[in-house]
């Protein structure tokens, strides 16, 4: 269903200053975003921040107060139907209509759309373990969630925008979900996915873009994030250690020496380190903790606050 | 979970509801006997018993009484009856249909105690609207120089709470009981209706007096209270029956199984559980109703269109026919010589004729009022309902446009305008033929479909309301509350000259203003009607495009 437009590379997604109060209240702030056709962007904010917001804006359910934005290359205002055409959708907090199946409700949005491949259909219902001759109504959260997953999968869209997909998907049906999205990415397709549980977009996305209170914080790869940040290494050496050498090392913090056993916090360049320790140690083991998402989440909006309070 | 908490909860959900009621309704009594103050008095020395029985109207009449008794007796009493009804259908089986009655009952209170604090917020409701409705009635009369000192003011309201509550506990026991709120709200509907009527009715004919004492409605204003004090007698009854019925509701609620967000089923899903017809069913029906927006939404109101029509065929079509044959020729014989204003003000009801008498009965009030709620209420869901259940974002992420979205949502309000106005026109036809009353058949056809295009007038209003706020209570309370307004306009146009003057600024005047089901039809009215309905759809497309689409409900 893919329809090439230029064959120059677009961005799938592009905002410019993009804002949106709601009232006197902000919603979000002067967002620039840049999400390029065929990856996996995670979108990443605790609730609030204005994810779902940036995510209405875009798709024409609401207009901004100022800025602009493309998705596809198209105006998300004045081409609003055109876009609608190459995206599938899962809106946060989904609600679907309860007194339909959910088979009924597939080809209610399926007809929307001209008819869609209902062997694909079948085939992704069958992935996800998805029930679609009962009644919405009748369906528990995460089986409801199954139906807007489909749904939203189920035209081959260009791009697909996800707000908080996963909600209610037992490990399991997440993990498929995750190989869809893969899959998704590797045919040449976008995946813009908003999300606070880290781990999920770590696991399937190539960049991050952190937003809090409305505005975006960074927008980094996810190795980019992985190599700053903080992990957890362990040395097992040959001999008595002694704890300065290691903090000569910068990035290195909070070094815990018992015997020949050396525990510290590193968050710089692993190369540098490794060369002060063998050039003093011959080194038995290392162990190390790979970074996780959620510290370099709690860093970033750590660094925020400090730059929010200063006046 | 407090009590106060339930308790005022449920008091402050409805409060937008009961606000309009009552501030309609006040706005109705200062137009009314603002309008009452210029009429001739001599005019209803001369009125039959059974036509006054009919409109409410008590035996040593004056200006005050006549106001306050149609004003309250008939608009109030119906508007607060109608609101308790909305609030008691909502309180238990409302919850259980929102899937919050779950929440609420992991609270550590017990079924009875949120039974007691749903009837509790009820009868505070009733009262406080009550109390509303009374705080201008004297301030009103004193301004406007109308007389009622002898009149017992107090004593109607006191018949009005209990005659109110007594449907809001109806409402709420028949929920209680079976969890459906549907069935509530019909049920209750039905009965209000039907004993209203009935009880205005029954006394024209022979024996029908003793029947309308089964009726509820009897006890509130049987008595003629504003005349002849409290009949504690009437008020021990009406009182009796909501605290049968809060017994009722506390055993059967008690007993039951709780439904979960409930999901309703339609006579396709009854034929689709049957493994027989399932298979030729969904062939032909099922996956019509999700091929487009225009036919699921013509399958979502099915039920309200199918019940609307039935009772506008059966009861105000056929069966008005054989009611009008069955009044005694000296009764229909005084109604003629009724003045021309008063037979003006219930909407051109001479009754002497079948024409008067259909006017009056079925075009008047019921026939407008039948194409204005369906239009309405459809009006009101097409755009707010999609958001507040937040499905629109979904059908905004299909490739159509909003303005799409909004001419599928009119189609089926069109479509449904009009089966509600053929079914009127054919049971009118059917019942003037079979009781012979040899009413002319195209002049009937042509006030169904004046009675058509005025209902659609409001149901765009409601459309309209709905594409500017994207909130479903203001448009259909504001859908309905500007159609009552209208009407009592326009009826009181026929009284007061200089309301009259104005007459054209309200929509009815372009409904019944010529009188078609004697003259036929008049395209300038037809016009009219018709432009003021593009209008406003017109308004709807662009209102609804320019707007955000909310979030939540």
């Amino acid at each position: 269903m893919s329809t090439s437009l230029d064959s120059e590379a677009r961005s799938a997604i592009h905002t410019v200053g993009l804002t949106k109060y709601y009232g006197r209240h902000l919603g979000i702030e002067d967002v620039d975003l840049d999400v390029r056709e065929g990856e996996v962007f995670g979108f990443l904010g605790p609730n609030g921040a204005g994810k779902s917001t940036t995510i209405r804006t875009i798709l024409d359910e609401i207009r901004p107060t100022a800025g602009n934005a493309t998705i596809l290359g198209f105006d998300t205002h004045a081409d609003a139907v055109e876009i609608r055409r190459h995206i599938g959708y899962i809106p946060g907090d989904l609600a679907l209509y309860p007194n339909l199946t959910g088979m009924d409700t597939l080809q209610y949005f399926g007809n929307m759309r001209g008819g869609v491949d209902w062997a694909y259909v079948d085939e992704l219902a069958d992935r996800l373990d998805s029930d679609l001759s009962r009644k919405v109504g009748d369906l528990s959260t995460g089986n409801r969630q199954k139906v807007g997953v489909i749904q939203a999968f189920m035209h081959r869209p260009d791009l697909l925008i996800m707000d908080e997909p996963t909600a209610g998907l037992d490990p399991l049906i997440q993990r498929e979900f995750q190989k869809m999205v893969a899959e998704v990415a590797a045919e040449g397709r976008t995946v813009f996915l908003s999300s606070h549980t880290l781990s999920e977009v770590q696991r399937v996305a190539d960049r991050v873009g952190i937003i809090r209170n409305g505005r975006l914080i960074t927008v980094e790869s996810v190795a980019d994030l992985r190599s700053k940040s903080m992990r957890e290494v362990e040395f097992v050496l040959n001999t008595q250690a002694d704890a300065s050498i290691f903090e000569r090392v910068e990035g290195v913090r909070n070094v815990v020496v018992a015997g020949n056993h050396v525990e510290m916090s590193f968050g710089g360049d692993m190369g540098e380190l490794l060369t002060a320790v063998t050039e003093q140690y011959s080194v038995a083991d290392i162990k190390t903790t790979e970074a996780d998402l959620e510290e370099i989440f709690l860093t970033y909006y750590h660094e925020d606050d400090e730059r929010e309070e200063q006046p | 979970m407090t009590l106060a908490n339930v308790f005022v909860k449920t008091a402050a959900d409805r409060w937008l509801g009961w606000a309009i009621a009552a501030v309609s309704v006040a706005l109705f009594l200062l137009f009314g006997m603002s309008a009452y103050r210029e009429i001739d008095l001599s005019v209803y020395t001369s009125l039959p018993e059974a036509f006054r029985s009919l409109i409410g109207i008590s035996d040593d009449i004056d200006v005050g009484g006549l106001a306050i008794s149609i004003m309250l007796s008939t608009w109030g009493a119906l508007a607060l009856a109608g609101v308790a009804l909305a609030m008691g259908s909502s309180a238990i089986a409302g919850e259980e249909r929102d899937g919050t009655m779950d929440i609420l009952l992991a609270n550590p209170k017990s079924r009875t105690y949120v039974l007691l604090s749903k009837t509790g917020a009820l009868v505070t409701s009733v009262a406080l609207a009550t109390f509303a409705l009374w705080i201008p009635v004297h301030p009103i009369a004193a301004m406007l120089g109308v007389e009622i000192a002898g009149l017992d003011v107090e004593a109607l309201m006191l018949h009005l709470f209990a005659n109110s509550l007594l449907y809001g506990m109806l409402a709420l026991a028949i929920g209680a009981i079976t969890g459906n709120k549907g069935t509530a709200t019909g049920a209750t509907t039905a009965i209000l209706v039907l004993s209203f009527f009935g009880v205005g009715f029954l006394p024209l004919v022979e024996g029908g007096e003793a029947v309308s004492k089964l009726l509820p409605w009897y006890y509130f204003d049987g008595s003629d209270p504003v005349n002849n004090g409290v009949a504690w007698g009437h008020l021990a009854l009406l009182g009796g029956g909501s605290l049968l019925l809060l017994l009722a509701a506390a055993v059967g609620f008690n007993r039951r199984d709780l439904k979960s967000q409930s999901v309703g089923t339609t006579m396709l899903d009854r034929f689709r559980g049957n493994p027989l017809l399932n298979k030729m069913i969904g062939r032909l029906a099922g996956s019509a109703r999700v091929s487009s927006i225009w036919l699921k939404t013509i399958s979502d109101y099915q039920t309200l269109v199918l019940i609307t029509a039935a009772v506008m065929f059966l009861v105000q079509g056929v069966m008005m026919g054989p009611m009008y044959a069955s009044i005694p020729q000296e009764t229909l014989a005084t109604f003629d010589q009724l003045p021309e204003q008063l037979i003006a003000l219930f909407g051109g009801g001479d009754m002497s004729t079948p024409e008067g008498w259909y006017s009056l009965e079925t075009f008047g009030f019921m026939a407008p009022g039948a194409v204005i709620l369906v239009t309405a209420v459809m009006g009101a869901g097409a755009l707010a309902g999609e958001e507040s259940r937040r499905t629109m974002a979904l059908l905004l992420a299909c490739p159509i446009s909003r303005y799409r979205i909004v001419l599928e949502k009119v189609i089926p309000i069109l479509l449904f305008a009009i089966l509600v106005g053929f079914v009127t026109f054919a049971g009118v036809s059917v019942g003037s033929i079979i009781a012979d009353l040899g009413m002319s058949i195209s002049n009937i056809a042509a006030t169904a479909a004046l009675q058509t295009l005025v209902g659609l007038v409001f149901g765009s209003l409601a459309l309209a309301l709905s594409a500017a706020t994207g909130r479903t209570s203001i448009a259909i309370y504001g859908a309905i509350g500007a159609a009552l307004f209208f009407h009592l306009f326009n009826s009181l146009g026929a009284l007061n000259q200089a309301l009259a003057d104005l007459a054209w600024l309200t929509p009815f005047s372009y409904y019944l203003g010529n009188d078609p089901l004697n003259n036929g039809m008049d395209w300038i009215d037809a016009a009219v009607l018709a432009a003021l309905s593009t209008i406003l759809i017109v308004l709807s497309f662009v209102l609804f495009q320019r707007r955000d689409i909310r979030q939540r409900g």
